[in-house]
């Protein structure tokens, strides 16, 4: 579970973050939301500490991460998945030593051969074992995508966060993917915090979504409840497109 | 350190992997580094080919021997050639003095050089040297006999006409004939050759035998003065074991002084030399040398390595994303230094590794087309790959820095 208590974010005389509050917890996938600006991805850095917040803090199960310094706060990184935009992968590495390497940062007392059968384990729970041998330039998007999966749970991690995970995709892909993380989520209990734009995720797999508008936690829900929220931000948001509106 | 040897590995590799893609650039970078490790290893190459052979030809002077002489061994621009013109060469007759006064000279010699054409039936070979020699010039030289063997006491007092060829002038006269007992004619007489020389090679101070005949000094004497100058008459005193050459030389200071009754206020009318001072000589123009194959080298390498600092500079800028993604992954900061460390390491190398073939090209050209033995030894191989560690060390470390100090956040962002 992760817990955010009164984050407060500036870059300057720039408020981004304005105070947010919010529970992501354990087993389910937590959607972060919001126009191009909110402050999504300052939101989502602030909770991985890749960013200080200026006020405020997050609380990883009832430790105070934001507080942690240095070898503590590794202790809590080293649970960490991160799945970044576009994938990310070493291009000189193959598929196989893609997953290996946050084992071979973290892991020390792991054996080659303990770290070999961990990210096959992680290549065949996402279903591209077959490509292990690979190199990044030699499979699809979607494999790649895969790839940067099994590279974000390989450390077992309880928390994992994905930036954009499908972006580049196109919407059959994005729905498997979409439920790749949504079963790993629940496979592996992991608390998972998912920063887009895009409302086919929300819809598929968004257990809890948080709706930031301008800095602020506009509004939190599932994802039914979204469709209903009558929360003018919100509606504006999710029925931007012709389409959802015609829905509606 | 097992952590560390794998973490060097995979840092080796990303650095592989880099300069595979970018040949040009990597090339044209590298050129510095290049002509640096051939300008420096290819001036020591030839200063240790020219020290082997001069060294050489020093030791074939003999160990521990003192050249009696008039003119002393020196080669300085301010040398005061006509304090020695006036002085008396030496004599054949001090040889014996120079025996009986001294305690320490295990065997002395007499020698005197002069050249003359020498023929074999309808062959002939003009100026060839005619090293005219006392009896115990073989205990003064080193040398080997291939064929035959050295005068007899008789042939040396008796001033038989006699001769000892050298290993080409036997060839080019005798070819495929045995020239043991057939007579050579020079100074008008028939002499008889009663041994050839082993073949010695060139020699620096044209001391080889190769292309000269030996013949008693008591023989040649009945045709030319060889106590004149023209000749350059030498006594060869050869210093006892355990002796060293200063005691040696202490002695024959006394002995010729004596000999030449020399006043106690006056200074020496004759030069002792010895091979060690020709080494000292040679010391200093092998160090300039050694100097200006740094200085020469060293503005290349210099050059070479502001190349590869720029090449990591833009290798760090275009991998920006990726050492944000490393480090958000959990790379530590020394493993991004290491790996672009590694980097740069290993792109000096490789310029070296040229410049080092470079320098073994153009030895075994330099063998093959001029006869000389060049040598492009371990010690400068190794030279060359340590400068090219250091200069890939230091050319690397400030961009390597940078790279491990990056802000994940900001690397991340970025577009490299």
């Amino acid at each position: 579970m992760i817990q955010v208590k009164e984050l407060k974010k500036n870059f300057g005389d720039l408020e981004v973050l304005k105070g947010i509050n919010t529970t992501f917890e354990r087993g389910k996938t937590n959607l972060i939301i919001g126009q191009s600006g909110s402050g999504k991805t300052v939101f989502m850095k602030c909770l991985v500490g890749l960013l200080e917040p200026d006020q405020g803090g997050v609380h990883y199960d009832n430790l105070n991460f934001t507080r942690m310094k240095g070898l503590e706060r590794n202790i809590i990184r080293q649970k960490m998945g991160m799945l970044f935009q576009g994938s990310a992968l070493f291009d000189s590495l193959n598929v196989e030593e893609n997953v290996m390497f946050p084992l071979e940062m973290f892991n020390k007392d792991m054996s080659r051969k303990e770290k070999l059968e961990r990210a096959h384990f992680c290549l065949d729970r996402v279903n591209i074992l077959d490509a292990n041998h690979l190199f990044p330039a030699e499979i699809s998007g979607g494999m790649k995508k895969r790839v940067a999966i099994a590279r974000a749970i390989a450390n077992s991690p309880d928390y994992l966060f994905c930036d954009e995970p499908n972006s580049g995709l196109d919407p059959t892909t994005a729905i498997v993917i979409d439920q790749l993380i949504s079963e790993i989520t629940k496979e592996f209990q992991m608390t998972t915090v998912i920063n887009t734009h895009d409302m086919n995720s929300v819809m598929e797999i968004g257990d809890h979504v948080v709706f930031l508008y301008k800095g602020n936690l506009c509004w939190e829900g599932s994802s039914e409840e979204i469709l209903t929220t009558g929360n003018k931000q919100v509606e504006d948001f999710v029925y931007a497109s012709e389409l959802m509106r015609k829905l509606k | 350190m097992i952590l560390f040897i794998k973490l060097f590995r995979e840092s080796a590799m990303f650095a592989w992997t880099s300069i595979a893609a970018n040949k040009l650039r990597t090339l044209l970078t590298l050129l510095g580094i290049t002509i640096g490790i051939f300008a420096i290893i290819s001036v020591f190459s030839v200063v240790d080919t020219l020290e082997r052979q001069i060294r050489g030809s020093i030791a074939s002077l003999g160990e521990n021997v003192i050249y009696i002489q008039k003119w002393p061994w020196e080669f300085s621009a301010d040398f005061a050639w006509w304090r020695y013109m006036n002085r008396p060469t030496p004599r054949i007759s001090e040889l014996d003095d120079v025996m009986r006064r001294t305690q320490v000279v295990e065997a002395a010699a007499f020698i005197a050089s002069t050249s003359r054409t020498i023929e074999y039936l309808n062959r002939s070979m003009e100026r060839i040297p005619v090293l005219s020699v006392s009896h115990d010039y073989d205990k003064v030289r080193n040398f080997e006999i291939e064929r035959g063997r050295y005068f007899s006491p008789t042939e040396s007092t008796a001033g038989r006409n006699v001769a000892i060829l050298g290993y080409e002038v036997a060839q080019n006269l005798f070819q495929q004939t045995d020239p043991l007992g057939k007579n050579i004619k020079a100074f008008g007489r028939n002499i008889e050759v009663i041994g050839v020389f082993s073949k010695e090679g060139d020699d620096t101070f044209g001391n080889s035998h190769d292309e000269s005949i030996v013949v008693p000094v008591t023989f040649i004497s009945s045709f030319i003065d060889v106590n004149s100058d023209r000749y350059n008459p030498a006594i060869l005193a050869k210093g006892k074991e355990y002796y060293s050459s200063e005691e040696v030389i202490d002695e024959l200071r006394g002995a010729m002084r004596a000999i030449r009754r020399i006043k106690p206020t006056v200074d020496d009318n004759f030069a002792l030399n010895q091979s060690s001072l020709l080494s000292k000589q040679f010391d200093g123009v092998f160090a300039v040398l050694k100097l200006a194959g740094w200085i020469i080298g060293g503005f290349s390498i210099l050059v070479g390595g502001f190349g590869i600092a720029n090449i990591m500079f833009v290798s760090v800028k275009e991998r920006t994303s990726i050492i944000g993604i490393q480090k958000a992954l959990g790379a530590k900061n020394y493993f991004i230094l290491l790996q672009f460390l590694a980097e740069a390491v290993i792109l000096s190398l490789l310029g070296g590794a040229i410049g080092l073939l470079m320098v073994f090209g153009v030895s075994w050209l330099a063998t093959y087309a001029m006869d000389i033995d060049f040598m492009l030894t371990t010690k400068n191989i190794l030279m060359g790959i340590n400068i090219s560690v250091i200069i890939g060390l230091v050319a690397g470390f400030i961009p390597a820095w940078t790279a491990s100090r990056l802000n994940p956040v900001d690397a991340i962002r970025s577009n490299g």
